[in-house]
């Protein structure tokens, strides 16, 4: 991840979740707020409710009370008790003075229960309201709430019971004013409020609510318990409050709504600025983040150019310094660390020259002092027999003129091998198919790999067929190669396996040829094999150590690699990858 | 103690006297009539029903028990065939503008009536006798001319109803008054009355007499006012748009007709459980049945029940009430049953009047009413038998239910004499020139 990445990442990081902590900050205080305010709205509603209901109670009982005292009920009831009067004639007088008193509901019963006249449903003539037989004294009782059945359904009353005596028996005037939306209407909610009167407690959904299952869940608690009880849903909060009847069980629920629209909208706002306030910051961050590249990461990536340039052996970059702070130190060090790392490495190049001569001048004192010496012998009997014998001078004379003859041959080829070492040519590139080149540098050592005075070593070839033609100088090839054959041979005194091994490479760019020569000789240790290509370096007793390097060179000119591996007592292969 | 006799004997006989004067028919005073339903003043001034026959006359009439009596006509036969009648016309009898009644007078408003039920009618004047011809049997003309609707009249242009009754046709506003006066040549002698107002009635009554429809606020009457009710007039009933039997019996199980008759008709209705009342058929109480909810629950157990509309007449506070109890009764049976002015119910509420005494015609006409005319073809007006077993088989169909008989119920003030008399003879029409008012 970059630095630039990184600082967009923690500045936005930090506006978001500072301005998120803000909003959930505001927004509870709010929400806190506003459920404060909506119990309190709602507790006035419902205060409001009570003292409405409490006003058309007494209304109630004060209407009630003028029926009863009304001259046409006093006289049914002096006629139940006078004789058997037919109550047919009076079955449609409570409607009369229910219109007369404003009430909606009003019955009058006889001693035995029978619905004598109802205002509310006059069909119901004849019909028992045993409810009323009850041994209580009504007047007693006030007004109460009652479900009343009507034609079209059940209704909420505020209902209240006077008794007149009827002979033995009592007639009842039961009456009262229906609780339903006129009732609720007369209550004054605060906007957003809505007052619900749910008389039917089993419908199962209550599509003129907001949140029907938020509602059924109150009524199903409230219906298990009767008490005060609310609940919040994300748009509105119900409060419950429990109607109950005479005997105390429950007959309606007064449903008080409050909406959280407001509140929601505010939220919204709130949510709505949070994201605003949120994109800012990650504007800011963006733009932050570019103002801090070019003020941090700038210097940092010419650094690391810089840096990558001296990977690639541009010894001599140099870091600008434009600032005093860490920055600018950092590329002061850099710039010392890189003078350091070419002093070192002309410190290393000199030692390494220095070692090499050396190591030229050992060799050429080791491969030079074994010809000089039989020389100077040669020369010292020379000059003995000049001295001892004339006759012996001349016998003498030939075979030591043969000897320096011989020897000075010897110390041309020496000369000559590190002659053509340091006249190294250009190779002249040609389509080469290196099987055949293997095949022929295996046939020159067929001889040899077939003498009889030395240990047998055997031969194997393992040439791929679908080996493509190199671009090559197959006179250096050659060469290589066989300097990879004599090596192994060399390595086999006692005989062994030889391995030559072609092999195509289909790379995902290019395709490679391989070539390997192996032995089962007494192999190299890592040491061996980390040297072994260092010019004048020999595991051999009369060695030049030019052979691998001469390999090395003609593979380096063929654009190729060239590896060992091998472990002491387990042979060696070296294997060269040249390109196709 | 002599003379304390003679002073008894002298009181007794003033007391008598006075009595006997009070109950003495007494010659003129006009008769105020309130009528509730505008439509009875509207149409013409004989479709007040019982009054019609005030104004015009019909050629017989039916007897208390359906037996058919001369009136215009004194005396008639008919063929073998039944297609050939012949009346003899009451002599001495003239129109209320002084034209004599005979053949060739009666003969055109007789022959416009029966066209409307007998398109193959001719009617033939000769003298005073009337020769009435169709193609085809009719067995029961004389109960088709004791209906109103074949009273013999006349018209012009200042006179819509020119009749042969007891009283005469002095002034009319169509739908609001209609005043009438004693016909002074009336063959069956001078009304006591000299003249009747009909009018509009309000609601509260302050008229002779005034009719007392079923439902209103005017069953609370004046002191001393004495309730008078025809026979059964009316019936009504149920009817089924589609007949679903069993869900239809258990209906006719669930309701209790002795409330309906006790409290909504004040007992001056009569619970129906056939079609013709006891008095016109004799064996409506046959069909007696008592309201058994539990049977009717039992019924219904296994049914689907469809929502169930009764439409009953708009404007119409008894048929509301009977609605509403008949629902009332169906809701303890488990029946739910709405009841709605708008028409296309599953249930209605009909208001039949019932025209005749003749209980065989009666029963065709409400077959045809009913839309059950091919049983009409079995009825025998001989045999009750026939009529009890047509009767049976639409019941038992559950196509109609009935509910209560009706009749009409009027408000009779104090100084209003012989108005029960002026109804013995038909039950269908009061004889007014019978009545008498104290002045």
């Amino acid at each position: 991840m970059s630095f630039r990445t990184k600082v967009f990442l923690s500045i936005t990081t930090t506006v978001v979740i500072t301005v998120w902590i803000v909003a959930s900050v505001v927004s509870t205080l709010v929400t806190s707020s506003f459920e404060r305010q909506d119990t309190q709205r709602t507790a006035a509603l419902v205060s409001q409710f009570r003292s409405e209901f409490e006003r058309r109670s007494a209304e109630v009982e004060r209407r009630i009370d003028a029926v009863a005292n009304s001259d046409p009920v006093q006289r049914l009831a002096v006629n139940l008790g006078a004789s058997k009067t037919d109550t047919a004639q009076y079955y449609d007088q409570a409607l009369a003075l229910a219109k007369e008193q404003s009430l909606n509901f009003l019955e009058l019963v006889g001693p035995d229960g029978s619905i004598i006249s109802s205002a509310e449903w006059p069909a119901r003539f004849g019909y028992k309201e045993n409810w009323l037989l009850q041994p209580i004294d009504w007047k007693s009782q006030g007004v109460f709430l009652q479900r009343a059945q009507l034609a079209d359904g059940p209704a909420l009353a505020l209902i209240t019971v006077r008794t007149l005596n009827a002979g033995d028996g009592l007639l009842y005037i039961a009456g009262g004013q229906r609780l339903d939306k006129a009732f609720l209407d007369s209550l004054s909610p605060a906007p957003g409020m809505n007052i619900r009167l749910i008389r039917d407690l089993d419908a199962p959904a209550r599509s003129d609510t907001a949140d029907s299952k938020l509602a059924d869940d109150l009524i199903q608690d409230v219906r298990a318990r009767p008490h005060e009880l609310s609940l919040t849903g994300p748009d509105l909060t119900l409060t419950a409050i429990p109607l109950l009847g005479r005997d105390k069980q429950l007959l309606a629920i007064l449903m008080v709504e409050n909406s959280r629209a407001e509140l929601a909208n505010l939220k919204t706002y709130i949510q709505g600025t949070a994201w605003i306030a949120g994109s800012a910051g990650v504007m800011l961050g963006l733009a932050f983040s570019f103002w801090a590249a070019s003020r941090v990461t700038q210097p940092l990536l010419a650094l690391a150019a810089n840096v990558r340039d001296v990977a690639s052996g541009k010894w001599n970059a140099r870091a600008r310094i434009d600032s005093t702070d860490e920055v600018g130190q950092l590329a002061q060090d850099f710039n010392q660390m890189t003078e350091q790392l070419v002093e070192q490495r002309d410190r290393m190049i000199q030692a390494e020259r220095v070692a090499a001569w050396r190591e030229l001048a050992r060799r050429l004192a080791h491969e030079l002092k074994n010809p000089l010496f039989p020389l100077q012998i040669t020369i010292e009997n020379l000059q003995r027999a000049r001295q001892a014998s004339p006759a012996q001078f001349d016998e003498v004379f030939h075979e030591s003129t043969s000897t320096l003859l011989a020897e000075l041959d010897n110390l041309k080829t020496i000369v000559g091998r590190f002659s053509d070492f340091a006249r190294m040519p250009a190779p002249h590139l040609e389509p080469v198919d290196l099987n055949q080149v293997v095949g022929e540098v295996a046939k020159l050592f067929d001889a040899q790999l077939d003498a009889l005075d030395r240990p047998r070593i055997a031969k194997i070839l393992q040439l791929d067929d679908n080996l493509p033609n190199v671009s090559a100088d197959p006179e250096q090839i050659r060469r290589a190669l066989r300097n990879l054959v004599l090596n192994a041979l060399d390595a086999m005194p006692k005989g062994g396996t030889l391995t030559l091994r072609t092999q195509r490479l289909d790379g995902p760019v290019e395709s490679k040829v391989a070539l390997e020569v192996s032995d089962t000789g007494q192999g190299l240790t890592p040491e061996e094999c980390a040297r072994l290509f260092t010019p004048y370096y020999t595991t051999k007793e009369h060695g030049t150590g030019l052979g691998l390097a001469i390999v090395q060179s003609v593979v380096s000119d063929h654009k190729g690699t060239i590896t060992v591996r091998s472990e002491p007592g387990k042979g060696a292969t070296f294997r060269i990858e040249l390109p196709a | 103690m002599r003379r304390r006799a003679w002073a008894w004997l002298a009181l007794s006989s003033a007391c008598l006297g006075a009595l006997i004067g009070a109950i003495r028919p007494r010659y003129g005073g006009t008769l105020t009539v309130e009528l509730s339903n505008a439509s009875l003043l509207r149409d013409s001034p004989g479709a007040s029903g019982h009054l019609s026959a005030a104004i015009a006359e019909t050629l017989v009439r039916a007897g208390p028990r359906g037996i058919i009596e001369p009136q215009l006509a004194v005396a008639w036969q008919r063929e073998p065939d039944n297609k050939r009648w012949r009346f003899s016309l009451r002599p001495k009898v003239t129109f209320h503008d002084g034209e004599p009644l005979n053949a060739v007078s009666a003969a055109p408003a007789l022959l416009a009536a029966l066209k409307k039920h007998y398109g193959d009618a001719t009617v033939t004047a000769g003298g005073q006798a009337l020769i009435v011809q169709f193609d085809h049997p009719v067995p029961d003309l004389l109960a088709e001319l004791a209906r109103p609707e074949t009273a013999v009249f006349r018209r012009n242009e200042t006179n819509p109803m020119i009749g042969t009754g007891p009283f005469r046709v002095t002034a009319w506003e169509p739908g609001r008054r209609l005043t009438l006066a004693a016909f002074e040549d009336y063959w069956g002698g001078r009304p006591f009355l000299d003249s009747i107002v009909l009018s509009l009635g309000s609601a509260t009554a302050r008229a002779d007499v005034f009719d007392i429809p079923f439902g209103s606020a005017r069953h609370v009457v004046p002191e001393g006012t004495r309730i008078w009710a025809s026979p059964a007039s009316e019936l009504v009933a149920l009817l089924a748009a589609n007949p679903q039997s069993t869900l239809l019996q258990a209906l006719s199980l669930a309701i209790d007709r002795a409330p309906i008759v006790n409290v909504l008709t004040q007992r001056r209705g009569e619970a129906a459980f056939g079609i013709l009342p006891q008095w016109m058929s004799g064996y409506a109480f046959l069909f007696q049945t008592v309201p058994d909810v539990a049977r009717a629950k039992q019924l219904i157990v296994q049914l689907r029940l469809p929502s169930i509309n009764l439409t009953y007449p708009a404007n119409d506070s008894f048929a509301r009430s009977v609605a509403d109890r008949i629902a009332l009764n169906a809701r303890d049976a488990g029946i739910t049953i709405q009841p709605t002015t708008s028409a296309g119910g599953n249930l209605t509420l009909v208001r039949w009047p019932l025209e005749s005494a003749d209980a065989a015609m009666e029963l065709t006409r409400l077959l045809t009413l009913l839309g059950a005319s091919e049983r009409a073809g079995s009825l025998d007006p001989t045999k009750p038998e026939t009529l009890y077993e047509a009767e049976r088989a639409l019941l038992d169909d559950h196509r109609v239910i009935p509910l209560v008989y009706l009749p009409e119920v009027y408000g009779l003030a104090p100084r209003v004499h012989n108005w029960e008399g002026a109804q013995k003879r038909d039950p269908f029409r009061l004889n007014l020139e019978n009545v008498w008012v104290d002045q």
